[in-house]
């Protein structure tokens, strides 16, 4: 295996390692206290960046689908799977969350607030697109498939945030959450972005390092076969 | 302090994901290194055999 | 610019004509409709006044249960005797025969669903003379018709091809079921145009955007 794509991971999962301890000081220690929702506030500064790297992931897939079907090199592929794999962790995590986080603020695991079922639907995608990859016939056939519908789903994630949005607003929950964050908030926030954006990056390296050893395995098994006979 | 304890189950449950798939990532990756390693011994002693 | 309209006709006419022989997709879906509209008036008490508020739910799922049967048989009847490489062969563009299977997925969902309205007000008590339904379902039957011709071809070379069908489709048009429960909804209240506004721009706007972008990808999907 390449000795530099090792080192440059090590590096990247040793610096994620740093920014996220970094970011736990923050949330932990150097923000203050919010008046209203309590410690349990403390959440958002997870729940935020976890979402944001989702729809981050989800964004690098529509553009790795794009890239494959236009140069149709495997490796395009691999990023657009890979992103996917590591994305559902995320898009999961948002939901779960983001449920425990409304438990104690509104008193109910699970709301139909915008935010919520937009992340579900998000979610449903993800799913629909990794069950697409595994039922594929063959390799090519099932590279194509899946990065278009990594395009149609990208597309429409806006358009569903949208209308599920609206049909919030038509329907307002009971419950509505007030936003406000001071200076020291907003850094703290920026830090643990940065710092599971950063993860997400490794993750999806190790991630590629897997497939091109499965892409490696079965060309060493197609040298085999041929030269066994 | 109260409802500490949610703030601790999201933060858990965040670390569980992580480790947890970094830790298949690895097994993962050191089976298929088992695999590749021993194809290519295959082929190796095919070729003299 | 006129022979491609002749050819996309070409190839709808190709399944109606099949499709008016056997009755196949037609009945199946029907019966299937309205067996859903029944089960649900089972989970609803029909008689406690709470169909208005569910009606414009039980009906889009009624839709969009159906709807998915029938785009499976949209390209499933292609599969057999290997008809899609025929259809491949015939020297049309890719979006020809994009756009005759979508306007065939189109007739016949609508068609479907032209005959489940009445009987939807019917059983379950409300306003019989609802002709402003028909635009709201014409509009909304646009969009489902263009994501799921391309995902009925998507699915149609998979394992699992009956089952990927609905899992690639329903949280696609998620946001055209939203604004067809609401805007229906407003349109047994007896709300006018303006007030379901927003709800008919959303339809719409999904409906130029799914028509777009799956005219654009289709080649990839049923290329070799």
């Amino acid at each position: 295996m390449n000795r530099k794509v090792v080192l440059r991971n090590n590096i990247l999962l040793g610096l994620s390692l740093a920014l996220m301890v970094a970011a736990l000081y923050m949330v932990f220690i150097y923000v203050p206290t919010e008046k209203n929702m309590g410690v349990v506030q403390r959440i958002f500064y997870f729940h935020v960046p976890i979402a944001w790297v989702a729809f981050l992931a989800f964004f690098i897939v529509f553009v790795s689908s794009i890239m494959y079907l236009w140069k149709r090199d495997m490796k395009w592929d691999r990023y657009a799977h890979a992103s996917a794999e590591v994305g559902i962790i995320f898009t999961t995590l948002v939901l779960i969350t983001g449920s425990i986080w409304a438990k104690p603020v509104w008193g109910i695991w699970w709301t139909w607030d915008a935010r919520l079922t937009a992340s579900l639907v998000l979610w449903l995608i993800y799913v629909a697109y990794l069950l697409l990859r595994n039922y594929a016939s063959e390799q090519a056939q099932g590279a194509r498939i899946a990065a278009v519908l990594g395009i149609i789903g990208f597309i429409d994630v806006p358009i569903v945030a949208l209308a599920i949005n609206i049909w919030r607003t038509q329907h307002p929950p009971a419950l509505i959450f007030e936003g406000g964050l001071g200076m020291p908030g907003l850094f703290t926030l920026l830090v643990s972005i940065a710092a599971f954006t950063l993860l997400f990056v490794v993750l999806v390296s190790y991630g590629i390092i897997l497939k091109n050893q499965q892409e490696e395995i079965s060309h060493l098994k197609d040298v085999h076969s041929e030269e066994g006979g | 302090m109260e409802n500490l304890g949610y703030l601790f189950a999201v933060y858990s449950i965040i670390w569980v994901f992580f480790f947890s798939y970094l830790f298949y990532l690895y097994r993962k990756q050191q089976r298929l290194q088992r695999e590749i390693d021993a194809l290519k011994k295959d082929i190796i002693t095919g070729k003299s055999g | 610019m006129k022979g491609m309209w002749f050819k996309v006709f070409t190839i709808f006419w190709k399944d109606t004509v099949a499709e008016l022989r056997t009755k196949e997709i037609i009945t199946s879906v029907l019966v299937f409709a309205v067996l859903v509209l029944v089960i649900f008036s089972f989970a609803f008490d029909p008689e406690a006044g709470t169909m208005g508020l569910v009606g414009p739910g039980v009906l889009w799922v009624s839709f969009t249960f159906a709807g998915v049967l029938g785009l499976n048989r949209i390209f499933g009847v292609e599969m057999e005797n290997s008809c899609l490489e025929g259809l491949k062969l015939c020297p049309v563009e890719r979006n020809i025969i994009f756009w005759g299977k979508m306007a065939s997925s189109f007739t016949f969902m609508l068609a479907v669903e032209i005959i489940i309205t009445p009987i939807f007000l019917v059983l379950f008590n409300l306003p019989f003379f609802m002709p402003r339904l028909l635009l709201i379902v014409m509009l909304a039957t646009a969009g489902f018709a263009s994501v799921g011709t391309l995902f009925s071809a998507l699915s149609m070379n998979t394992k699992a091809r009956d089952i990927l069908l609905p899992i690639l489709f329903l949280p696609i048009v998620v946001p055209v079921i939203i604004a067809g429960v609401e805007a229906t909804a407003l349109a047994l209240e007896g709300k006018s145009w303006g007030d379901m506004s927003v709800w008919l721009q959303i339809i719409v706007a999904s409906d130029i955007i799914y028509f777009v972008v799956a005219t654009l990808v289709f080649d990839f999907v049923i290329e070799e």
